[in-house]
């Protein structure tokens, strides 16, 4: 479930960022998984308050939002990430995880893997039960496979990477009623769950790996509606069940949610009264915060950060995102009929030399201190943000040096002619596409930063379309290959499971560059291979890739980002890490019965 | 009369049905569609193909269409992809909240805007009527989101009169007293503000009516004739200056489904401005062309009343 709001950050309009989320389980802002060690500005996750708490209390979040949100209050339905964080205190993932997204087993249900049978076995902890009292069954995690995977349903979380669950394609074809690879040996009122796959993966022990679901439904609240009506109907809409700390009570649509405490849940009652969490527009949301109208702000916008950093009674926690933006080098095509990338030998971009210079002549650090304020961007390194701990490597990556970028291209044969601009090795006028993004205010500037920087070094770059293009139109372009894009700058949102087969692979659409080597599908496949089960093979094999992905520069890392929430001073044991460190609803309290002003 | 409103009813659907052929072209000529929204490294494109395909977003756009027109006839609008809910019930619960508060706001603006509108006129180059013209110019100047914002601020987080968002406030129990209360007290701000907002033009038009009408022959003639000021003022002058405002009413009743992007994002108030916008850039094809064809009915019909309410009050343009 952690397929994280992906392009939330990408800069777009707010009210287009919207779409651009996370299509996986829940977001781990709110409560799972890692401490990170953090390598950019360092904020602290946790405010520790040594006041003594007092009884119950309601916590008030706001969520920095200029639309209403969607209400899709299911784990297996929602596809925006704007959702995850309003059903975030009721909706908990089956399994725990540390801080690196690794199983770690003490959460509500138990994996452990088996991959000589190939098998993954779950066993549901006795206590847990959904708010209603009902106790959570294998049959509720089975249901959660239906409602993804049954040809009525209307969601998109149907993968790849989950039909390696055996005879789910079948049932999704309709050929079966029963997902043959999902067993039941204790019965569907049992505990038990026994999922039998066509191949084990190394990143099966990762949190956020699509190979199988990591959440629940309630079949009995449930059994009732059909599918096809099932994203529709008041039991996922107005009355959603869940057996997270917090059971939803009341929901105004679009606006807000209130939560009160799941009285069943199983690792105690939560301590607060009542939590309440509703919509405040991005433009208001630092003076809702001055004054004092939330315990908590979710999702502030960073660009204003300068205007909402030193709000007195608040203390800032902050975590880096599972993110990065890249620039990226259009080298082919995707051939839709043989679904495999395809590269062009005479593609402008082809030639190493050039896109290394290119990156070279950026100048990320600047564009970061000066469009993001305090450090909430820094310039990445590798295509495995930090946060992948032992995964991500430490290699020196592009950074601005005009000197090295000029050197070569002059080796490479691009040679400057009168007017300062180089022609391709042929002698021919070299004129290059740049695709970018509009959205943010400084979207523009960044993208007039970034040609004066190619300027410097001689190469003609202008605007596809003479404009910044908007996120449907952008990736309309990037992904069906248009003649009219040579290279471009965007942002994925990861999963917590690292490897980067579905982003890079020679067989992936998302191959946006459609980079094909033998030598990058031999590193890539063997970061999944099965070789490495074994971690540390998997951890050189990371490392051997990222190496080889900066040397080839078709698609170059450009930043890392970090999120920053505001809390107050009165809200006790709120944690902003990924992992079991972070957010136990459950034990939140407050100090006071209003807001800390100072 | 009757005739002529039939006629013009008959009128309307030729001019609905091109309306919905364009913009349904229009609309699927955008670049990318619903389903662009949802890449990310972990969603299957070829999952994502298969909802496309079933969504019949592959067909070509004149089958479409006369899919969707079918469906229309049988009230269903299809589903909002982004909302994953039926379209009717999603622009009817945005339009109930719009039509309350824009009809708020148009009562705060026509009864601030005719008073001051009339005494600019009445008392043309006076002290009051200085005040009132640099009151129009002001408001006029401004940006809207500027004095929205600034309203909000002020009204809502340092006084703290009003609540700051949403429609409803979470506590509320709907079909309660303190629910209506609740409701009203939430459409207060953002109506009087965009009230205000609206007040500049009705005051001009009006101020304008009432000095050309002063100067009028009917008016000097009735004056000679020793009708008391204050009938002169009433009969002659007033109800000839509120005749280019009687004009744009049928739009003013029918615009109340219009919504406001500003107000709504500012206020995080739910309404059909908003909806509009973002089914735009999610390319929710079924919201956008349910929309724009329900709102182009309505500019229609706002015409149509325009001019029923104007043969009333005007029977020298009643027309047979």
């Amino acid at each position: 479930m952690k397929k994280k709001s992906a392009f939330g950050y990408v800069t777009l309009t707010a009210a287009l960022s919207i779409l651009l989320v996370a299509c996986g389980g829940k977001s781990d802002t709110s409560k799972n998984t890692s401490s990170t060690t953090t390598k950019s500005v360092s904020f602290a996750t946790a405010y520790k308050s040594d006041k003594a708490a007092i009884k119950g209390g309601t916590m008030k979040i706001g969520v920095a939002i200029d639309q209403p949100f969607k209400g899709v209050f299911s784990e297996q339905y929602y596809d925006d990430a704007y959702d995850a964080d309003f059903m975030g205190p009721a909706a908990e993932s089956l399994f725990s995880t540390d801080s690196e997204f690794k199983f770690t087993n003490d959460g509500a249900a138990s994996i452990k893997f088996d991959n000589d049978a190939k098998t993954a076995t779950i066993k549901i902890k006795d206590n847990v039960k959904w708010s209603d009292g009902q106790p959570v069954t294998a049959k509720d995690y089975e249901f959660a496979y239906e409602q993804v995977a049954n040809k009525d349903s209307d969601t998109s979380r149907l993968t790849g990477a989950l039909l390696n669950l055996e005879g789910l394609e079948e049932y999704n074809a309709g050929k079966s009623d029963k997902i043959s690879g999902l067993e039941m040996p204790d019965g569907e009122n049992g505990k038990t769950v026994v999922l039998h796959f066509k191949e084990m993966k190394p990143g099966f022990t990762q949190s956020g790996n699509g190979y199988f679901l990591e959440s629940a439904a309630p079949y009995h609240y449930l059994k009732d509606v059909a599918f096809k009506d099932m994203v529709k109907s008041d039991k996922i809409r107005k009355h959603p069940l869940f057996f997270g700390p917090f059971a939803i009570s009341k929901i105004v649509a679009g606006q807000s949610v209130e939560f009160t405490p799941n009285k069943y849940y199983y690792k105690g009652v939560a301590k607060l009264d009542k939590i309440t969490m509703e919509v405040v527009s991005t433009s208001t949301a630092a003076a809702a915060l001055k004054n004092h109208k939330y315990d908590t702000v979710l999702k502030m916008p960073t660009t204003t950060y300068d205007n909402w950093k030193k709000v007195p009674g608040y203390v800032n926690l902050g975590k880096e995102e599972l993110y990065y933006s890249y620039m990226g080098f259009k080298l082919g095509k995707f051939d839709k009929k043989k679904n495999i990338n395809v590269m062009d030998k005479n593609a402008k971009m082809n030639n190493k030399s050039l896109r290394q210079a290119m990156a070279y002549a950026l100048n990320e650090d600047e564009v970061n201190n000066k469009f993001y304020a305090g450090g909430l961007r820094t310039t990445a390194n590798t295509l495995i943000p930090p946060i992948f701990g032992k995964f991500h490597s430490n290699a020196k990556g592009y950074t601005l040096n005009l000197d090295k970028a000029n050197k070569l291209l002059d080796k490479a044969g691009y040679k400057k002619g009168k007017d300062g601009y180089r022609t391709d090795p042929d002698g021919k006028k070299l004129t290059i596409n740049f695709a970018a993004m509009s959205g943010s205010e400084a979207a523009e500037a960044i993208a007039q930063n970034n040609i004066q920087q190619w300027k410097k070094i001689g190469l003609r770059v202008q605007l596809t379309s003479g404009r910044l293009l908007d996120f449907n139109n952008f990736y309309d372009k990037v992904q069906n290959d248009t003649k009219d894009v040579d290279v471009f700058t965007g942002a994925w949102g990861v999963s917590s499971e690292p490897s980067p087969a579905d982003l890079y692979s020679a067989a992936a659409p998302y191959n946006f560059s459609r980079f094909v080597s033998d030598e990058n599908t031999k590193l890539l496949d063997d970061i999944d291979s099965e070789a490495s089960l074994d971690e540390a093979h998997r951890v050189e094999a990371f490392k051997k890739w990222q190496d080889y992905a900066l040397d080839q520069a078709y698609v170059v890392p450009l930043q890392y980002s970090m999120t920053v929430s505001p809390v107050n001073k009165r809200v006790k044991n709120y944690n902003v890490s990924y992992g079991s460190e972070g957010t136990q609803w459950q034990d939140i309290q407050l100090t006071a019965d209003s807001p800390a002003t100072k | 009369m009757w005739k002529t409103i039939l006629r013009r009813f008959l009128v309307m659907i030729p001019q609905l049905i091109l309306l919905s052929v364009m913009v349904f072209v229009l609309a699927k000529m955008m670049p990318g569609d619903p389903f662009t929204g949802l890449i990310t490294p972990q969603t299957d494109p070829a999952h994502i193909a298969q909802l496309r395909a079933q969504a019949g977003l592959n067909d070509p756009w004149w089958t479409q269409y006369f899919r969707w027109v079918a469906n229309l006839f049988q009230g269903d609008m299809g589903q909002s992809y982004a909302f994953k809910r039926p379209v009717t019930g999603l622009i009817g619960d945005r339009a109930v909240n719009t039509f309350w508060l824009s009809l708020v706001t148009l009562i705060v603006a026509y009864t601030v805007a005719i008073p001051l509108g009339v005494i600019a006129g009445r008392f043309e180059d006076s002290m009051r009527d200085k005040v009132i013209q640099v009151y129009t110019f002001v408001l006029l100047a401004v940006p809207s989101f500027v004095f929205l914002l600034f309203a909000l601020l002020l009204f809502g987080y340092v006084l703290e009169w009003f609540p700051t968002s949403g429609y409803v406030s979470l506590e509320a129990d709907p079909g309660t007293f303190g629910y209506f209360l609740s409701r009203i007290q939430h459409i207060l701000l953002p109506a009087i503000t965009a009230g205000l907002l609206s007040t500049s033009g009705t005051i001009q038009y009006l101020r304008a009516g009432v000095i050309d009408n002063t100067n009028e022959d009917f008016v000097r003639t009735a004056r000679s004739k020793g009708v008391p000021e204050r009938v002169v003022f009433s009969k002659h002058i007033l109800r000839n200056s509120l005749l280019p405002i009687a004009a744009f009413m049928g739009n003013s009743i029918t615009g109340l489904l219009g919504g406001s992007i500003f107000v709504e994002t500012i206020f995080s108030y739910q309404g059909m401005g908003q909806l509009f916008i973002s089914s735009i850039g999610t390319r929710d094809y079924s919201v956008i062309t349910a929309l724009t064809l329900l709102f182009g009915f309505l500019t229609l019909l706002g015409n149509l009343l325009s001019d029923i309410i104007m043969s009333i009050v005007d029977p020298r343009i009643r027309v047979e």
